[in-house]
């Protein structure tokens, strides 16, 4: 599918596809520990971050089921790269689809996280067709179960001891929203005010 | 850590063990019907699938890797008479993860057999399976199936909405799941066996 709807733009933010250039930016909060301790892949030095950019360069469009969409986070203001959010396209059939984000723990706490998945959300929804949305996170990762729950999430999934994670027993949330039920919620009514935002 | 049961494996009233070519009237006497199939992922089976089915099911007594299946029969032990089937299935062999399933003939339901028979499941996914948690699903709509692992102790972990299409339908799906530590610390649990 065209990359039309690319890049877009929401009040603080700009979501666009990531570019060779953004080594520095995306270093520069994805290495951090904070950040290392709940994602999957490891991206602890400057050669794994570039690995990483290098396979995030590459999820520019949603055409088959599997593929993904990842998109920069750049602050309007200053161009600063502040996070990424991704949009995984899990399953045809069923319309279902996975968000995973990533924010800079130095620009978290003022609702660009927020933002940045709300327009997500509206991508996947209105422009792909996706029928549910859902995300894991890791139970001890509060401010990412506070931001969800906000956002008028569901909780559908507190799985236990489930799994190995970072040679640990994992515990996983997951959160989920229908297309109707978004459509429903987060347009309309009442998001708590920005500031207050995880 | 592999498993390989010591079969048959009794319980106060039931006798669990490997299928045998014999079962095929038995299997296809419940799972023909609609009644049972409409929870399960299959559709309602005809002899011929039976058949097969159980021919699989013969060798499916031992688990060495992951997703290895065990599926057992379940016989009344005072009839004799084959009543339905369990499985356990080895979903990670690095995080000691399993999962658990039951299909019983409804002429036999309502008698505690489903509860006694996942009981010795949990046993020996506990016991000699050194599992760390079990897990089990069913849909939303399957009160028998949730309430038998809620009588268990098995905790609802998760209440899918929508989330795949099941014959046609979008369909809801509760996981249950219970961990070693938890199975072995209640009464009914195997500790005391």
């Amino acid at each position: 599918m065209a990359n039309s709807i690319l890049p877009v733009q929401t009040d603080r933010l700009i979501l666009r596809t990531f570019e060779r250039g953004d080594i520095e930016g995306v270093s520069a909060y994805h290495a951090l520990p904070t950040v290392q301790r709940y994602v999957f892949s490891r991206t602890r030095d400057r050669s794994e971050v570039a690995a990483a950019l290098n396979i995030m360069r590459g999820h520019v469009s949603l055409q088959r089921p599997g593929d993904t969409l990842t998109l920069a986070m750049v602050r309007l203001g200053d161009q600063q790269i502040i996070g990424h959010v991704s949009l995984h396209w899990s399953d045809a059939t069923a319309g279902q689809g996975e968000i995973r984000f990533v924010i800079n723990p130095s620009y978290s706490g003022q609702g660009y996280a927020n933002e940045a998945i709300s327009a997500l959300l509206d991508l996947a929804f209105d422009h792909y067709r996706i029928h549910r949305i859902f995300t894991r996170c890791d139970g001890r990762n509060h401010h990412s179960i506070k931001l969800l729950q906000q956002m008028g999430m569901r909780l559908e999934a507190h799985y236990r001891e489930h799994a190995l994670f970072q040679g640990e027993w994992d515990e996983e949330l997951h959160f989920a929203v229908l297309d109707r039920e978004w459509q429903r919620s987060a347009k309309v009514k009442d998001l708590p005010p920005r500031h207050r935002v995880a | 850590m592999a498993l390989y049961p010591d079969y048959p494996v009794l319980t106060e009233r039931l006798r669990l063990r490997p299928f045998t070519r014999g079962d095929v009237e038995a299997v296809y006497a419940y799972r023909r019907r609609e009644d049972v199939a409409v929870y399960l992922f299959d559709v309602a089976l005809s002899r011929e699938e039976c058949a097969l089915a159980v021919q699989q099911r013969i060798g499916q007594v031992a688990l060495e890797a992951n997703d290895d299946k065990i599926i057992l029969a379940v016989d009344e032990q005072a009839t004799g008479q084959l009543i339905g089937e369990v499985s356990l299935i080895w979903r990670s062999v690095e995080a000691r993860q399993c999962e658990l399933g039951w299909i019983f003939n409804p002429d036999h339901h309502g008698k505690g057999f489903a509860t006694e028979a996942a009981r010795a499941l949990l046993d020996l996914a506990f016991g000699p399976g050194d599992m760390h948690r079990a897990m089990a699903r069913c849909d939303a709509r399957n009160l028998a199936s949730s309430r038998l692992m809620e009588r268990l102790g098995m905790r609802r972990e998760a209440h899918f909405r929508e989330h795949s299409i099941v014959k046609g339908e979008w369909d809801e799906e509760f996981i249950y799941a219970i961990l070693r530590r938890e199975w072995q610390g209640r009464a009914d649990g195997g500790a005391g066996r």
